[in-house]
């Protein structure tokens, strides 16, 4: 790979005052490239995602997205990714329509209005654009904190777990969303226990146990029963 | 093959059905074991137990000491106290009802979506709510209040008697406060419930100002039950004081357990209110000029849109005013007001106010703005929540108060901006301090568990009555500078408490603890 990583984290650790819930992560992601992110529940992904989204910082090592460090340039880190949260993501007393305004008037958008209204409609949210989202389904949820994080069109699209509950035409729309992303050069990393559906949009797959990376893959060696079982056999 | 059963076979087991007096007896058990589980996950037990005894000592501090003060039991001020006592009891009854109706049936033993998965029965939610009650400053308050008011007033001799009615008294309005809430609730979930528990409000409020206006307060008030319940209970050892005992306690008794069956019945009925909140369509407005703007116009939302906070501002800012209004309150005495409206309206969710984002924290976060806009956005809109119900309270209470002169004038103002700036400095800490996860959804939920809800209260209420005394003071002296130099130093004070708050905002790491709290 001749060009430099646009994700590059080396020697990541995340404590949380006793707990250590990332120990020692590299990963690196490449631009026009989807990577998933596997591993069983506490495996460090969401954690790892919450630092790349500049959420929570992290205890050790390095991690530059877009060539910026992201304990310097937070703020320059968190304009150029997209995040979807791996809990709701939603702040349950706006419309789906102020959480757009808020992102596009922070982001300092003009015209992102058509966009976000097809996306709306792509992920069947149009109808409910100007209710609350504390009345929203699971699904619905996750919908539109994809539609959050993929509308400015960002660098770095971070997506975790997408698919948690969603129906089926609300998966087609998010791969549509990873694809758009991939052809415009996005990075894209995806977290996500369904693995399935990650060799199916990701090129790449890392595995996480314990808050460490034990492999790192070629998608397509996932798939299938034989994946299952390397898959498997990875996660013990 | 046969794939039906036959008329002889039997399909599964049904399961039994329990009677009343065993489904009772299992919704007590049941409140036990809630009640232990949330023992379990207070997180500084030390504190809570010190705050237990504490509770205790003044509990029984304010049943016993008035009775030795100097000149109780006496012919001068403890007989104009004496008087007043059955219109005391009948406002604790008031009070109960109106704090638990405000909020929906009272605090919830375990929140609505972590009981779910369980097998709860309403019954356990409404004894759950009822145990929870006392743990209220303003219910503590009225009950201490009470106490001391009958240990001072009556003879030393009759005090045991006295207070084991008073004590009595308590409990019954606490259930009785209970029975009526959840009727309330269960008539504002059912048909046109919303039309009709309006108009019980207005008609209450028009009965009471027509009462008032008519000059018949005075007479109602002689008439009030409680007058009869009183004479009894300082008839000392007797068939009356041991029947008015028994009564008290039987009704008591009764409305604990009559309150079951409205509880029963709101359960099986959909919130209205929460449902109309959450289902109602809210036009695009244009977009705000400035990032603060919109950030306000954000949190501004998150408040008026919850249901627990619109009722609980609307009870708090216009509760207090209508006392004022109908006990004739001066401006000197008027200063006290705003201290209590803001602690109570810190208390509907600024004592954790990161928890109006819920689980939106996360993706909040990841948005490119500094995190002092993000802080001075939700400290404005604490500050308008609290400033706005305080005046409200205030121009309720003024009715009939005339025009205040500039001294009086100058002491309220500097009254709402000094307890404004202290009572959001100190939400503000504590909400950076100790966050919790809650969801606001619920009429009954409250931004902390009951005990941490306790000590901010207690906290608040110490602070901004202090400071609301301390004005009422200097609206007595005829300068109006007076009042603005006190305010200086108290303003400058709040605000650099406030500032150092904001920087510990700015940190990292504080901030993803807080954030990652709130939306777990």
């Amino acid at each position: 790979m001749t060009q430099p990583p646009v994700v590059d984290v080396r020697g990541l650790h995340v404590r949380f005052g006793e707990v250590e819930a990332v120990a020692g992560i590299d990963l690196e992601a490449y631009a026009g490239q989807a990577t998933a992110l596997l591993g069983r529940n506490g495996a460090g992904k969401s954690t790892t995602m919450r630092v790349l989204a500049g959420v929570v910082p992290p205890t050790a090592g390095t991690v530059t997205v877009g060539g910026l460090d992201i304990r310097r340039d937070t703020l320059a880190v968190k304009q150029l990714t997209g995040y979807c949260p791996d809990v709701g993501g939603l702040v349950p007393r706006a419309t789906p329509w102020e959480h757009l305004q808020l992102s596009a008037k922070l982001r300092r958008m003009n015209g992102w209005e058509e966009r976000a209204r097809d996306l709306l409609e792509r992920f069947e949210l149009g109808d409910v654009m100007n209710r609350v989202t504390g009345g929203f389904s699971h699904g619905m949820g996750r919908r539109l904190s994809v539609v959050l994080a993929a509308m400015h069109d960002p660098q770095v699209l971070l997506l975790d777990e997408p698919f948690d509950g969603v129906d089926p035409i609300g998966v087609e729309a998010t791969f549509e969303v990873i694809a758009d992303a991939r052809a415009r050069g996005a990075t894209i990393l995806l977290s996500t226990h369904l693995r399935d559906l990650a060799v199916q949009a990701c090129g790449t797959a890392l595995v996480l146990r314990g808050g460490s990376r034990v492999a790192s893959v070629d998608a397509q060696e996932m798939s299938g029963e034989e994946g299952a079982r390397a898959y498997r056999a990875l996660l013990d | 093959m046969p794939t039906a059963l036959s008329s002889t076979e039997r399909g599964t087991t049904a399961y039994p059905r329990t009677g009343w007096i065993a489904a009772a007896r299992r919704a007590v058990v049941d409140v036990g074991i809630l009640f232990q589980f949330r023992k379990h996950a207070v997180r500084r037990r030390h504190l809570a137990r010190v705050l237990s005894l504490v509770f205790l000592v003044i509990t029984v501090g304010s049943a016993v000491v008035p009775a030795f003060a100097p000149g109780a039991g006496g012919p001068g001020k403890a007989f104009s106290i004496l008087i007043l006592m059955p219109s005391a009891m009948a406002g604790l009854l008031a009070l109960n009802v109106a704090s638990a109706v405000a909020s929906g049936g009272g605090r919830e033993l375990i929140s609505r979506d972590h009981a779910s998965p369980y097998p709860i029965s309403p019954t356990t939610d409404y004894l759950g709510a009822l145990l929870l009650a006392p743990l209220n400053i303003a219910w503590m308050l009225q009950a201490w209040t009470l106490l001391g008011s009958a240990a001072y007033a009556t003879p030393g001799r009759l005090l045991v008697q006295t207070q084991v009615v008073m004590v009595l008294w308590i409990v019954f309005c606490t259930a009785v406060g209970q029975v009526l809430a959840w009727t309330v609730e269960a008539i504002r979930r059912g048909p046109f419930g919303i039309a009709i528990t309006r108009t019980l409000v207005v008609a209450l409020g028009a009965t009471a100002g027509a009462i008032q206006i008519s000059g018949n307060t005075t007479n109602l008030l002689d008439r009030v039950p409680t007058l009869w319940v009183f004479t009894n209970a300082i008839s000392g050892w007797s068939w009356t004081w041991a029947g008015t005992a028994l009564l008290v306690l039987a009704g008591a008794l009764a409305a604990v357990v009559l309150g079951a069956l409205p509880a029963h019945l709101a359960a099986t009925r959909m919130p209205r209110d929460e449902a109309r909140m959450e289902t109602d369509q809210h036009e695009p407005r244009p977009m705000p000029s400035s990032v603060l703007g919109i950030l306000i116009r954000t949190d501004r939302a998150s408040v008026w849109r919850s249901v627990p906070m619109r009722r609980g501002v609307l009870v708090l800012a216009v509760g207090p005013g209508l006392v004022a209004l109908f006990g004739d309150l001066q401006w000197q005495q008027m200063t006290i007001l705003p201290g209590l409206v803001a602690s109570g309206g810190a208390l509907l969710f600024g004592v954790n106010a990161w928890c109006l984002d819920g689980r939106g924290a996360l993706w909040r976060e990841n948005l490119p703005t500094m995190p002092t806009t993000l802080f001075d956005a939700r400290a404005w809109v604490l500050a308008e929540f609290l400033g706005v119900a305080s005046l409200i309270t205030i121009l309720v209470g003024a009715l009939r108060g005339g025009v205040p002169n500039s001294h009086e004038l100058a002491a309220l103002v500097a009254t709402v901006l000094v307890v404004t700036t202290q009572v959001v400095g100190a939400a503000l800490r504590w909400s950076l301090k100790h966050p919790y996860p809650v969801d606001l959804r619920s009429a009954r939920a409250t931004p902390a568990p009951p005990a941490a809800m306790v000590g901010y209260s207690a906290r608040l209420a110490t602070c901004t009555t202090f400071t609301g005394l301390f004005f009422s003071f200097c609206a007595r002296v005829p300068d109006w500078r007076l009042s603005l130099i006190v305010a200086m130093p108290c303003l400058l004070w709040s605000a650099t408490r406030l500032v150092r708050t904001r920087q510990r905002w700015e940190d990292p790491v504080t901030r993803a603890l807080v954030v990652s709290t709130v939306a777990a």
